[in-house]
């Protein structure tokens, strides 16, 4: 019996190891590979795409398409309360990501800078925000503005939202930017201060060039976290400040204006543009370097 | 070296996140000990009675089930994807920043509330999807949306959790995979490991810190969400985050600290993990 099966387990891995299975074997696995792959990119963007089909829909149904219509994306700002929205929604990403940035980059050469054992607790208590839950940082920001209220009344809306903004962006701008750091050579530093530069000049003329891709995957990363955020958001406004999410979860289960899948979908596409545009832009200026790089024969 | 005195920078941020982090927490601490009505010291007593809820309450032990129920599903189902796709992509002759981007932040650019609004009219009734499989016949199948179970596990939720946080798992264990010397890949060969020994006794122990961050990534949010369940719940799937969002509602900031807290502490467990396989954060983005 047992031999038997010896020998037909070893038929089996004989026929496997002839040449042709072999082959027809590693293109069905990297056919099946790339199928899957395929599957689960149209998994992600499934959602995405019914919402961009939603957007060009004459009938405000989900489940049935009437006629190929643009209105809705004239509708985008008819509608008040949806364009006051979108205006809260951008003008608190830029404005997050604008600062977050800016002190992201001082903070993390500070953090770069520290000893071994003292960056490695800062890099800790950065991670808090990245990984506490939305909802507790959103309660604990509220807990702490509501505090802050007694002495100044009025800050629950624009300007609470803005500080939660910028509260859970800092942390992916410095960690982006930190990998950079420690690429960098420390005596590019040393060699501006005693060319004399002032601390403030060296940072901007030889740390800054240097870390500017970093820079700028940070920036990508907060404009990102601040424009899909509901949670935090949710917990940290007042006064009828809006945003986009906001406005989304009041209306679910409603009859949801299709405005808000045309703006959905115009807001993704004029990222990519923009996106493809920077990223066609640095690879010509790459390009162009090189160019003059190669004339001057330096 | 002269870089080492710019480390007073951090200062400010320091103070930030004091203020940010742990002012509230204390604050938190203190509310579970009273009963007050919001935030109103002056009407406010000493009591113990959130604490008794905790240990009492049928709702909180539902809740905690169906989150752990659901999110466990979401995280395990996104591993089992996530980890071939960050394989594939690490290995493929793209672009990878490319398929990075298309992977994780351009699908973000969409609204995720809107994102999980549309599946969940996908899996709803009206769906051209059930229209399609009324007509072949299997229409019981569909729609998933309202189906539930004792556990609490809905298919709809952990739908709507993986295709959300997906990308959170996908991003770690890639840039992990990316990082791993290929040398050591042709070594394992050399050495008369086939290609699936390989994998197992080389690729996968060296990608273990992304694999950490990753579950942990998708699982604490999946965990302690409230708008995916709320969405795609149809309304009656309780979970930590809906509960805790509905205390605060109704001004009961006691009890929804505590339930804060418990998650924090739940938190600060993964952190110490995260903390003893990757101490620079590099696997974070």
């Amino acid at each position: 019996m047992s031999s038997k099966v010896l020998s037909l387990s070893r038929k089996i891995v004989l026929f496997f190891r002839r040449p042709k299975v072999e082959k027809t074997l590693k293109i069905t696995i990297s056919i099946i590979k790339w199928v899957f792959f395929v599957f689960i990119i149209f998994l992600l963007y499934l959602p995405i795409f019914i919402i961009a089909v939603q957007s060009f829909n004459n009938s405000q149904l989900m489940y049935d398409f009437t006629e190929f219509t643009f209105k809705w994306y004239g509708m985008i700002f008819q509608e008040r309360a949806l364009r006051q929205a979108i205006m809260n929604s951008l003008l608190i990403a830029s404005l997050a990501t604008l600062i977050s940035t800016v002190l992201g980059t001082i903070f993390s050469i500070g953090i770069h800078s520290l000893t071994k054992k003292r960056r490695q607790k800062m890099v800790l208590l950065n991670q808090v925000p990245i990984l506490n839950a939305d909802i507790v940082t959103g309660i604990s920001l509220m807990l702490v503005f509501k505090v802050f209220m007694y002495i100044f009344p009025d800050i629950f809306g624009f300007t609470t939202m803005l500080l939660a903004h910028i509260f859970f962006c800092l942390p992916y701008v410095i960690l982006s930017i930190l990998p950079k750091l420690s690429e960098l050579d420390d005596n590019l530093y040393d060699a501006a201060l005693d060319l004399y530069c002032k601390p403030a000049t060296g940072i901007l003329k030889v740390i800054i060039p240097a870390i500017s891709s970093g820079i700028f995957t940070g920036m990508l990363m907060a404009f990102t976290m601040s424009i899909d955020d509901f949670v935090i958001s949710y917990f940290n406004t007042g006064q009828g400040f809006d945003n986009v999410s906001i406005w989304i979860y009041a209306s679910i289960g409603r009859q949801m204006s299709p405005a808000v899948y045309a703006y959905n979908t115009a807001f993704s596409f004029l990222m990519i543009a923009l996106l493809i545009v920077i990223s066609v832009r640095s690879s010509l200026k790459k390009r162009k370097n090189l160019i003059r790089f190669s004339q001057n024969k330096i | 070296m002269n870089i080492k005195k710019l480390g007073r920078l951090v200062v400010p941020y320091l103070i930030w996140m004091c203020v940010l982090v742990g002012l509230p927490l204390i604050i938190m601490v203190v509310l579970t000990f009273l009963k007050s009505n919001a935030l109103d010291l002056s009407t406010a007593e000493f009591s113990f009675d959130s604490w008794r809820l905790l240990f009492s309450d049928l709702t909180v032990r539902t809740a905690l089930k169906n989150s752990v129920v659901n999110a466990g599903i979401a995280t395990i189902i996104c591993f089992i994807i996530g980890y071939p796709v960050a394989y594939i992509v690490a290995n493929s002759n793209f672009s990878n920043k490319l398929i990075i981007l298309v992977l994780t932040v351009i699908p973000m650019w969409s609204n995720s509330l809107l994102r999980n609004n549309a599946i969940a009219n996908l899996l709803s009734e009206r769906s051209i999807v059930n229209d399609v499989l009324n007509n072949i016949g299997l229409s019981f199948i569909w729609p998933i949306r309202g189906v539930f179970y004792d556990s609490g596990f809905s298919p709809a939720v952990v739908i709507g959790l993986v295709l959300t946080y997906l990308p959170f798992m996908i991003l770690p264990i890639y840039t992990v995979l990316e990082k791993i010397d290929k040398s050591l890949l042709e070594a394992s060969m050399d050495l008369g490991a086939n290609k699936v020994k390989t994998f197992f006794r080389v690729t996968f122990p060296l990608s273990i810190k992304g694999v950490t961050t990753g579950i942990i990534m998708v699982f604490l949010p999946s965990f302690s969400g409230f708008a995916i369940p709320k969405i795609l719940g149809s309304g009656n799937l309780v979970f930590i985050g809906t509960l805790i969002d509905s205390r605060f509602m109704n001004r009961n900031y006691n009890f929804g600290s505590l339930l804060s807290l418990v998650i924090l502490l739940i938190i600060f467990g993964s952190m110490a993990l995260i903390f003893k396989v990757d101490k620079e954060g590099e696997t974070l983005i």
